[in-house]
């Protein structure tokens, strides 16, 4: 079991800088995910842990091991890769034995390793098939299977999902969950999807042009990102965010949003935090926290978008333009005028100029 | 898509017409092949466009049976020419396909040796006469002249590039992540190309060193030049067959052609799975 620290990790390619300056602690069989849009860094990210690239400057260390230098077959890890890389020349059975043979396992104990995980990915049937004839979602599982079988104190997964359908996705995440439950290996799992990341996760580390931008649990993440990137980020759709400026009112501190109207007076501590700050703010609250209100923002509604279980209502356009997730029966057409309100303990301020989040207390 | 009626007669038309040029001249050696003298010689009087009095005698006369209509005896046999054209192609392919690969998988994995692709191509810049003169030269300092040996080897030297260039883009389609997945697992890199690598390019390194034999199986002009008399290969042979008495020895020529021809068919027979998989690999699905 193993835990991973990066430290001070810089990767560059040429002139690119894919990775700035990452501090990362992955404690003991914790499950972490790194999430972020293509190109964040996170790919690179895992490469790095995995030993197929030598960071620019920093240091990765899993537990007290400096691994600097250390080649990709001694670390120790498992690695499963977004398009499987099964060696389609080989059966289920050989693919599956492939980790314990290079290490020199005995016979039976291959045959004891490979019979475990072919029954706990359910391959039994198929250990006899040649590779290449199989479909995307069992190669994923042999894939899977290769990596688990050695039992790794440290596994990766990139992508692991993005190429399976949506149902077998659904399967896969209860499964994966349940493996890392039962080795309480340390899992780095790199994903796009926030789905993913939320639903399977310990922590999730959110990055973006390769920069690490905030580190949490999934809910922490959810109701308080640290900056507007990751507040438009996670969630679907993401956080609403308004321009205004902060005004004194005879209630308590409002946002003035302009045309849009002044905000329901925020609440104490949040007020208190916001008076430190120059400028414009963003007003952010989440989609499915709004709640049609008597009093509120006032707001046309421009487009309804039923999604199956809720119904999205787009309101207002451009700068003002908000989403907000309503149960079906919602009785508002478009054209109609809206009146919305975000509750008070939901509302999230950031400083406009540096995006960051304004924080209460 | 809906084509018009005229578009599609003459489409039908110029597909026809292809096939015609490619097939008749094999049409014409099977048909030659089998033919008795009277019937292709330049002096019978019934030429005709298939055989009458179907017949083996030229198939004989070339492995040496002398020929009692045709009156001209062979100084040696085609067994030896056949010989020498197995021999030189096959090594030259193997010497092309081991250098061209080891060399493709570098620059494709490692990105060494950047200059070789341009480099390589060079020794397909010039006609081959200018090449071919100094290395006559050099082959004779090293007694290769006239050898099979020496075939191999310069066969081996000019089919590189096309080895060199079919295996790299092989080898770049192909996901570095199979590579890296048994890296992981702590396999050697050279392990990794001998187990991993090699094995699932079967089907494209069969196709490119068919290409290769072909290219080597077919050469007339290296051959003419490196070989005298000992290790002519089966072209320069079959172009010395003719007798002042009845010309060119068509029968002859169109009975060597034909079993000229059985080994590329029976390769591209047997690796025709491969060749039509071509290069889909299984495990890529992006």
């Amino acid at each position: 079991m193993s835990a991973i620290h990066l430290q001070n990790l810089v990767k560059k390619f040429g002139d690119f800088t894919a990775l700035k300056t990452m501090d990362l602690e992955i404690a003991d069989s914790e499950f972490m995910a790194l999430l972020g849009p293509s190109g964040c860094g996170k790919s690179t990210t895992m490469n790095m842990i995995a030993g197929m690239e030598e960071p620019t400057s920093g240091k990765i260390l899993f537990g007290e091991r400096d691994m600097a230098g250390v080649p990709m077959g001694r670390r120790g890890v498992g690695f499963v890769f977004q398009n499987y890389a099964i060696f389609t020349h080989m059966t289920v059975r050989q693919n599956l034995a492939y980790g314990p043979r290079m290490r020199g396992a005995a016979k039976a104990e291959i045959d004891r390793r490979v019979g475990a995980i072919a029954e706990m990915l359910q391959l039994s049937p198929l250990l006899g098939h040649k590779a290449d004839r199989l479909s995307v979602n069992i190669l994923q599982r042999v894939a899977i299977g290769r990596s688990a079988i050695m039992e790794p104190a440290i596994f990766l997964l990139d992508e692991p999902l993005s190429n399976v359908d949506a149902a077998f996705r659904a399967v896969m995440r209860t499964e994966l969950k349940q493996l890392q439950r039962q080795f309480r290996q340390t899992m780095v799992y790199v994903t796009h999807d926030q789905l993913e990341a939320m639903t399977m996760a310990d922590r999730i580390a959110v990055m973006d042009h390769g920069v690490l931008q905030q580190v949490g649990t999934p809910l922490e993440v959810y109701n308080n990102p640290a900056n507007v990137f990751v507040a438009r980020f996670i969630g679907a759709p993401g956080m609403n965010l308004l321009k205004g400026r902060p005004a004194e009112s005879d209630r308590g501190l409002v946002i003035d949003l302009g045309p849009l109207g002044v905000t329901p007076p925020l609440p104490d501590e949040l007020a208190t935090a916001l008076r430190t700050v120059r400028g414009d703010v963003l007003y952010g609250f989440r989609p499915e926290q709004v709640t049609l209100a008597e009093r509120g923002l006032s707001m046309p509604v421009s487009f309804v978008e039923r999604i199956g279980a809720r119904t999205i209502v787009h309101l207002g356009e451009g700068e003002g333009a908000v989403k907000a997730v309503f149960e079906n029966g919602v009785g508002l057409s478009v054209g109609q005028a809206a009146v919305v309100a975000p509750p008070a303990s939901s509302v999230r301020v950031f400083d406009a100029a540096t995006g960051l989040a304004v924080r209460a207390g | 898509m809906k084509r018009s009626v005229p578009f599609e007669i003459f489409r039908y038309a110029a597909i026809f017409a292809a096939m015609a040029v490619t097939l008749v001249p094999i049409l014409w050696m099977v048909s030659m092949a089998f033919k008795p003298i009277g019937e292709w010689s330049a002096t019978g009087a019934d030429l005709t466009w298939w055989p009458r009095q179907p017949t083996l005698s030229n198939f004989r006369f070339v492995f040496g049976e002398s020929d009692n209509d045709l009156i001209v005896a062979l100084d040696h046999t085609a067994v030896k020419p056949i010989l020498s054209s197995l021999l030189s192609a096959v090594f030259g392919t193997v010497i092309a396909m081991s250098a061209g690969t080891a060399a493709a998988y570098g620059l494709s994995r490692f990105g060494s040796g950047q200059n070789l692709p341009l480099a390589l191509t060079q020794l397909r810049l010039f006609p081959p006469m200018a090449v071919m003169i100094p290395v006559m030269i050099m082959w004779a300092f090293l007694n290769l002249n006239d050898t099979w040996l020496g075939l191999a080897l310069i066969y081996g030297i000019v089919t590189l590039p096309f080895a060199f260039w079919l295996m790299k883009t092989f080898f770049d389609d192909m996901p570095r992540e199979i590579e890296e997945a048994a890296l992981v697992e702590g396999c050697s890199r050279l392990r990794v190309f001998t187990r991993i690598t090699l094995p699932m390019m079967r089907a494209p390194l069969a196709s490119a060193a068919l290409f290769v034999f072909i290219l080597n199986w077919s050469d007339y002009l290296i051959a003419l030049l490196l070989t005298t008399r000992e290790w002519v290969t089966i072209p320069v042979y079959m172009a010395s067959l003719s007798s002042s008495m009845t010309g060119q020895l068509y029968g002859a020529k169109a009975a060597l052609g034909l079993i000229a021809a059985v080994p590329p068919v029976i390769m591209g027979i047997a690796i025709q799975r491969h060749l039509v998989r071509g290069l889909t690999f299984g495990a890529l699905k992006q």
